[in-house]
């Protein structure tokens, strides 16, 4: 039997302390152990990008990461980012713009989109692309998605923005 | 780790370990976070050059004001570094340390003439970076020793510098990549460096190209012979994704336009 | 539909009803359901090719604390299950839990774990050891067709289907050409590669003897069906449950092993047990596609008018007949589809689908008319060529015009009146073509490697029962069902046998009833992907549901709209042919007399005395209806490509992609752009990079997603789509099937772009991916020849 560690972290905003194995990684933590299953797993090599969270503000692999090495830190998962009948504005723009089909790359492209937007930096179509680039989409062909974040991006620069997300900075 | 000697990890960022974990192909029995040692997370300035510890994510190297100031070569690289979660995770210490001969840290450190620092049981050493990376995936460092910083010296006054990689998808592992650095005096190449990666075992300098390109200007003619020239000094092997002929191909175009990138910097006041 | 009440929701841009809970995490996939005290499966799978299994030594394993068993054939007594065809000289496999006896693909799974967590239940499977016979691998279709050594004992050969046809007479067509052009074209295998992997969780119910399989599935339907003969269980205790499914493209519509075994296990051990794939396994076990070797030749006159074509196709379909298509399946399509869109009487082609040491092939969207089409385009253009004829001009000349519907294909596939040629003209206005092939020119001329393609395809979609989605398949798959009902409250329900998983159907069918009734969208709610709601269903594949579901739901919402009108005229006093419904309000027309839905509904169901006895056994507001389209739809398109190379790294970029599709009336615009966007880089993905490799061993060498290279945002360009929308004839709605048609033209446009670029070397492309690597050599041996 593997000794269990204790770890106290943030997510959503909530403090939860649990005793976990070493070798958890951080997906199964989430999806698991705290029951948030919008963070989806893909891939578990880092490449799909489906399982991307934010981790004390920045996008990371949750499916990189051992759970206990998130003691201590503040995670954001998709639950975190919006609600139904309360989205962010770029879930807002997602739904406007069709902007996903199946739904399971959204969470890890809405974490991404998410960096983008906290960068608050003006980005030609050509650089959101290269930006959303680790997050594979198999079904939108990512036309959608490129103009949902194009524009949440714009709004956002031109302080139009509502309804952001709680850790959108 | 001593007293887990040859069945314990370091782990930091885990971009590259933790893939091997997922896959099952690595079962240590000791994993060592190091992600969180302050001290490992500087960037330092002093007068020889910049010291990155081992924390340093890619990310940051790539906003750090220190680096554009100096090394800017090391800003631009980083965004041909996998994807913006991945530079957010993964250090410095860890792409050193794991020598993936396609990674453009290792790249940076060789062409750069980077000093690694090492600490363990045996007290600090350095090393070359030239010296650091012995073979594919594998370094100089011993299993009980933790690398703790890579110092990049500054580059003359009035370098130019260039990189480029080609790979088969944006933020993939680079086919060939190549990066060069040169100063030029009364039009011609007075110094130059000229780094490959993923066309041999390990990251490497092209010495007998830098000397052939001493004391000359970057014409056309001196191109097609470098391009050649690289193309017979390299070792690539064949993978799913490229034969070694390709690779071999590839690597000198990425020479060449590492260098021609270089020459136009070196010309700018 | 009334003649007076124009349609609202259908051809708008309706927002998706599943938008807010994808979008918030709320969705529920399979993996993201927890039922109290699951066990997780853990798989040992084959690393051989092909072998004998000769022990299996779970020693180290059943002490191991967390795990409840491991379970190898010899644990089941289930028949396989055979993927049967009316289809002559075809030879069947059958489809069981794990493997008996023999391996036959690298990650055939041969012993499950059963433990309390997915991390003990791969501790253990890490610990058991296999020891196997090897036996020669068969990786090459060519070699496996003529072995000794069969991969299915029963069989006489490795080949499992074999066809002729022949129509007209090819040989005086190719006695009478101008010009002759061939080639052999190969296009690589591929896996479809949903973001989510595969994932089943069985619960029996010890009580009431019944199972429920949760499953990523598209085609519940089939998969309850084939669970209630696999375990002798009647069908009413056997329910199939595909909830949230993250994407399919056909690797989801086929009945797989992994679904048996939880089934089994589950029924066997009384709890529930989930297995969920990991994308090593994803990338060896779920079905493969588009791997075939097509020697054709086009016979053409001196005006570029297609005389004759012939073909031999030889399809690698891997270690299983797959269930419930077939191995005919995708080599089939090929022959089928290879004519096009195009007046070409004469044709003759032979099938070969040979079994190997790979993976099972299967359905993947486009299924065979990816390949079909990447040929006879290329053809085209090489005979363009040869007669200095403009390739959009040689398609004018060729295509079938309008008033030859219907048209009788070479292959014996007919054509329903659809846009041939209307596409191609519309897409030569969307980018301008003159002054595409200019810009294509100054490139040109700057040095710049920078191709033109064209392709025009069409495609059968929305099939009826007069066809078989599958050659000599015995399911029938041309009917869908729909069950329109208003409760109580006045609540709509519509219940649907197909199986959304990311095509946006309970928007769109809610569209369509929200419009039948009069009600808002919102307001209805659309079940689906639930075998148990259905009395019989399928699922979603074969660019199916629209056509199928969308006309079934129109007819069950038109009458349960007469039950509503029926009812509300008793209660109004009215005439029923006065009454209008909007928003979900009754009123009569020059009076201001109204009821609600939602009076309606309580008056029929809780206040039936209201009605007279005489009403009340037809009162229930609810209808189901079948619809059937008998032979279904012709969808088509033609895609336009601008691609560049990169001279020195021989890097392909799309610069421009255009399509312009008749898919029939739209029911959402905004659905249907991102269907045929999707297609669209699914086709690029296939053009430029991905592809499954495996070695002479049959070891895969693209089993992570590194290694198998799927294209990202950076990689695809702004895609533009255009419509001609026009209702189809013949079919409720005027819909035509769409969803596949992307992946279908790309390819074959991109190929001719990319020649096109590289025209000045005289380079045929004849495999796809066109790699940089394939180009790289290519243009190396291009150049040593001319020297």
């Amino acid at each position: 039997m593997i000794r269990k560690r204790p770890i106290t972290l943030t997510v959503n905003g909530s403090t939860y302390a649990r005793d976990i194995e070493p070798r958890r990684l951080l997906t199964d933590f989430l999806r698991e152990d705290l029951g948030l299953t919008g963070t989806h797993v893909g891939c578990e090599h880092g490449v799909c990008g489906a399982c991307t969270v934010l981790l004390d503000g920045n996008s990371a692999r949750a499916c990189l990461c051992l759970a206990v090495q998130a003691d201590g830190r503040d995670v954001t998962t998709v639950e975190g980012m919006g609600e139904i009948g309360a989205l962010s504005l770029l879930q807002e723009k997602f739904r406007k713009h069709h902007a996903l089909q199946c739904g399971f790359c959204t969470p890890g492209m809405l974490a991404t989109a998410h960096e983008i937007l906290n960068d608050a930096a003006p980005l030609t179509d050509a650089e959101i692309r290269e930006a959303l680039s680790g997050n594979l989409c198999r079904c939108t062909g990512y036309e959608h998605i490129v103009r949902a974040v194009s524009e949440a991006l714009s709004e956002r620069l031109g302080g139009a923005a509502t309804g952001s997300a709680p850790n959108a900075g | 780790m001593a007293s887990h000697r040859g069945e314990a990890k370091l782990i930091a960022g885990g971009q590259s370990l933790m893939p091997m974990l997922n896959f099952r192909l690595l079962d240590p029995a000791l994993l060592v976070d190091i992600s969180r040692l302050p001290d490992l997370a500087q960037i330092t300035a002093s007068g020889r050059g910049i010291t990155v510890g081992a924390g340093v994510c890619h990310h940051a190297l790539m906003r750090s004001p220190e680096l554009a100031e100096r090394l800017p070569i090391i800003n631009h690289t980083m965004q041909y570094v996998a994807h913006m979660a991945i530079r957010n995770r993964g250090t410095i210490g860890g792409s050193l340390a794991h020598g993936d001969p396609a990674a453009e840290l290792p790249l940076l450190a060789v062409l750069l003439d980077a000093d690694i620092h090492i600490t363990g049981p045996a007290g600090d050493r350095t090393a070359r970076a030239e010296d650091f990376f012995l073979a594919p995936l594998t370094t100089d460092l011993s299993e009980d020793e933790i690398l703790t910083a890579v110092t990049f010296p500054n580059l003359a006054a009035g370098s130019g510098w260039g990189f480029e990689e080609i790979a088969r998808r944006t933020g993939d592992f680079a086919l060939a990549g190549a990066g060069a650095v040169l100063t030029l005096h009364h039009g011609v190449i007075a110094d130059v460096r000229l780094a490959m990666m993923g066309v041999d075992e390990t990251p490497r300098r092209l010495p007998a190209i830098e000397a052939m390109l001493l004391g000359r200007a970057w014409d056309a003619g001196v191109r097609a012979s470098a391009v050649r020239q690289v193309r017979e000094q390299v070792n690539p092997m064949s993978d799913l994704q490229a034969s070694a002929d390709y690779r071999r191909h590839l690597a000198g175009v990425v020479a060449g336009r590492a260098l021609d990138t270089a020459w136009a910097k070196g010309h700018m006041p | 539909m009334q003649d007076d009440a124009r349609p609202k929701l259908i051809g708008s841009r309706v927002q998706r009803l599943e938008d807010p809970r994808l979008l918030t995490g709320a969705g529920g996939f399979v993996d993201d359901i927890q039922l109290a005290h699951t066990l997780h499966v853990a798989l040992v799978r084959s690393d051989h090719a092909h072998a004998r299994i000769l022990t299996i030594d779970v020693s180290a394993v059943e002490a191991l604390p967390g795990v409840l068993g491991v379970y190898t054939a010899d644990d089941f007594s289930a028949k396989p299950l055979h993927a049967t065809s009316r289809m002559k000289g075809y030879q069947s496999t059958g489809i069981t839990a794990l493997a008996d006896g023999k391996v036959r693909y690298v990650g055939e799974a041969i012993a499950a774990v059963v433990a309390e967590s997915r991390y003990i239940a791969e501790d253990a499977a890490s610990l058991i050891t296999v020891d196997y016979a090897p036996l020669p691998d068969l990786v090459d279709p060519r070699i496996a067709a003529a072995s000794n050594v069969l991969l299915h004992e029963h069989h006489d050969s490795n080949i499992l289907v074999s066809r002729k046809f022949a129509r007209g007479d090819v040989a005086e067509a190719f006695a009478n050409a101008s010009v002759r052009v061939k080639d052999s074209f190969r296009f690589h295998r591929k896996t479809p590669l949903a973001i989510e992997n595969r994932s089943y969780l069985a619960d029996f119910n010890k009580g009431k003897q019944a199972l429920t399989l949760y499953s990523s599935t598209q085609v519940p339907g089939v998969i309850r069906d084939a669970l209630a003969e696999i375990l002798a269980m009647p069908g009413h205790s056997v329910r199939v449950v595909a909830p949230d499914v993250g994407g399919g493209f056909g690797g989801k519509a086929s009945l797989y092993p992994e679904e048996i075994l939880v089934s089994l296990l589950s029924r066997r051990l009384g709890q529930p047990v989930k297995w969920t794939s990991d994308r090593l396994e994803d990338l060896l076990t779920t079905s493969q596609a588009f791997d075939e070797t097509i020697d054709a030749e086009l016979a053409v006159d001196k005006d570029g008018r297609l005389l004759g074509l012939k073909a031999e196709i030889l399809g690698d379909v891997g270690a299983y007949s797959i269930y419930p298509w077939t191995a005919a399946l995708e080599p089939m399509q090929v022959a089928g589809f290879l004519p096009g869109p195009y007046q070409l009487a004469n044709y003759q082609a032979e099938v070969v689908a040979v079994a190997t040491n790979k993976t099972p092939a299967g359905p993947y969207r486009g299924v065979g008319r990816p390949a079909a089409a990447f040929v006879l385009e290329r053809l085209i253009d090489m005979a363009a060529k040869r007669l200095d004829l403009d390739p959009v001009e040689m398609r004018r000349r060729n295509l079938v015009q309008p008033h030859q519907f219907p048209y009788r294909t070479g292959s014996g596939i007919v054509w329903d009146q659809s846009g041939f040629t209307e596409c191609l003209e519309l897409a030569c206005k969307g980018v301008d073509y003159p002054a595409f092939q200019a810009e294509r020119n100054t490139a040109r001329q700057a040095g710049r490697w920078f191709g033109v393609g064209v392709a025009s395809y069409a495609e059968l979609t929305g099939i009826g029962s007069r066809m078989s989605a599958a050659p000599g398949m015995p399911i029938n798959t041309g009917t869908e069902t729909a069950t329109v009902e208003i409760d109580a409250s006045g609540a709509v329900r519509a219940t649907f046998g197909v199986a959304s998983h990311g095509q946006g159907l309970e928007t769109t069918l809610a569209q369509i009833v929200a419009d039948e009734l009069g009600v808002p969208v919102d307001g209805v709610q659309v079940i689906h992907g639930d075998s148990a709601a259905v009395t019989h269903s399928t699922g979603t594949y074969a660019s199916r549901s629209a056509v199928l579901a969308g006309g079934a739901a129109h007819l069950s919402g038109q009458a349960v709209r007469a039950k509503v009108l029926e009812a509300a005229a008793f209660m109004l006093e009215a005439d029923a042919d006065d009454l209008d419904i909007e928003d979900g309000i009754i009123s009569e027309r020059g009076t201001n007399k109204t009821l609600s839905l939602a009076e309606v509904g309580r008056a029929v169901y809780s206040e039936m005395g209201r009605f007279p006895l005489d009403m009340r056994a037809e009162l229930d507001l609810r209808a189901t209806k079948f619809y059937d389209p008998e032979f279904g739809t012709t969808t088509s398109a033609t895609h336009i490509a601008a691609v560049e190379i990169d001279p020195e790294t021989f890097i392909v970029t799309v610069k421009r992609f255009l399509v312009a599709e008749d898919c029939g009336r739209l029911i959402n615009p905004m659905i249907v752009d991102g269907q045929v966007h999707g297609g669209i880089v699914q086709g690029i993905g296939a053009a430029l990079f991905e592809e499954v490799v495996h070695d002479q061993n049959g070891q895969a060498l693209s089993a992570s997603l590194v290694d198998y290279v799927a294209p990202s945002a950076a990689e695809v360009p702004k895609l533009e789509v255009l419509h001609l929308d026009t209702a189809a004839r013949g079919t409720l709605g005027g819909y035509r099937g769409m969803g596949e048609g992307g992946t279908i033209g790309a390819p074959a446009a991109i190929a001719n772009a990319i020649t096109d670029a590289l025209s000045h070397l005289n380079i045929n492309i004849s495999q796809l991916p066109a790699t940089p690597e394939r180009i790289y050599r290519l243009v190396t041996q291009a150049i040593e020849g001319d020297t």
